[in-house]
């Protein structure tokens, strides 16, 4: 490796780690927060969660309970969820799924191989064997 | 036909068992994929369900009759267009006016209807799909180390990678 290859690799990831700093730093002053947890009574939960007052969510909790329906007409919040707010994560998720099967597919295939042609090898052999 | 493993001799209970259970396991893994956005369940987990019939036809019958049910060149073309298909109906978001994933198709039928859900409906089926297909290839695909026919064939060419397999075959000589 070059020293040149090494002096822009260097600087490629100094820019990547700027562009995540300013990134951080504008996240933190300028996004308004959407929840702070200042509303909820953690005690309270603890000591009785069957009569905690769950009617008033806030952040993105609210939005999900509230406006679930209106949103995305499904009755099952869960997989609202995971096909909608987060389709990312679902499609990550099977991705990985895909990966580990090609790479199976990959390492295992010369067996695989073998095997298909092994069957008529084998009752080739297991005639001869029992004539034998 | 004997074996060292006795893989392809089967008890009647065992696979009267795997009879019996095959359909059940089939139908139920298709409810859950189908009904995944409406009640308890989804995509992921009734994919796995139903690619366990391969696994019941390989305990009742063996790796040969359960790798000629089932096609391993269709299972492995048909897991990534059910990949596809996702990011299709991801995309379907984008094209229609809003974000990745958006729910756009929802508008048909009442609350609590097989596709009332719209687009998460879809891609709840797509990912059964992909699962149903992915899982059964790669079940097949680890079986088929195990079968005896392998076995066979390797001691037969000499090229087995197992050093175990060649010290018996010396031995046997």
């Amino acid at each position: 490796m070059s020293k040149a290859k090494k002096i822009a690799a260097i600087i490629s990831v100094c820019v990547v780690l700027l562009a995540a700093v300013y990134a951080v730093v504008y996240a933190y002053l300028k996004i308004p927060v959407t929840y702070d947890g200042s509303d909820t009574n953690v005690v309270e939960l603890y000591n009785d969660p069957q009569n905690y007052d769950t009617s008033d969510p806030d952040g993105v909790a609210d939005i999900i309970v509230k406006e679930n329906l209106d949103k995305t007409m499904a009755v099952n919040n869960v997989s609202a969820v995971v096909f909608d707010w987060r389709g990312f994560d679902t499609l990550g998720e099977s991705f990985i799924l895909l990966t580990a099967i090609a790479g199976s597919f990959v390492i295992l295939g010369v067996h695989r191989k073998k095997t298909a042609a092994g069957k008529v090898q084998t009752s080739e052999e297991m005639k001869g064997g029992d004539q034998e | 036909m004997k074996f060292k493993n006795g893989i392809t001799e089967k008890n009647v209970i065992v696979k009267c068992a795997a009879d019996k259970i095959l359909p059940f396991a089939l139908v139920f893994g298709i409810y859950i994929i189908l009904f995944g956005t409406i009640s308890p369940g989804g995509g992921f987990q009734g994919g796995v369900i139903t690619a366990s019939a391969v696994l019941l036809l390989y305990i009742g019958y063996g790796y040969s009759t359960a790798s000629d049910a089932v096609k391993q060149e269709v299972l492995r073309v048909c897991e990534p267009i059910g990949a596809t298909l996702y990011v299709i109906l991801g995309l379907c978001g984008i094209v229609l006016g809003s974000v990745f994933c958006r729910n756009v198709f929802f508008a048909d039928g009442k609350i609590g209807d097989l596709i009332s859900a719209g687009n998460i409906s879809f891609m709840g089926w797509t990912v059964g799909f992909k699962v149903l297909t992915g899982i059964g290839f790669l079940i097949l695909l680890m079986l088929g180390l195990l079968a005896p026919e392998f076995k066979k064939s390797g001691a037969a060419d000499g090229e087995l990678m197992v050093d175990e397999d060649d010290d018996e075959k010396e031995v046997d000589e």
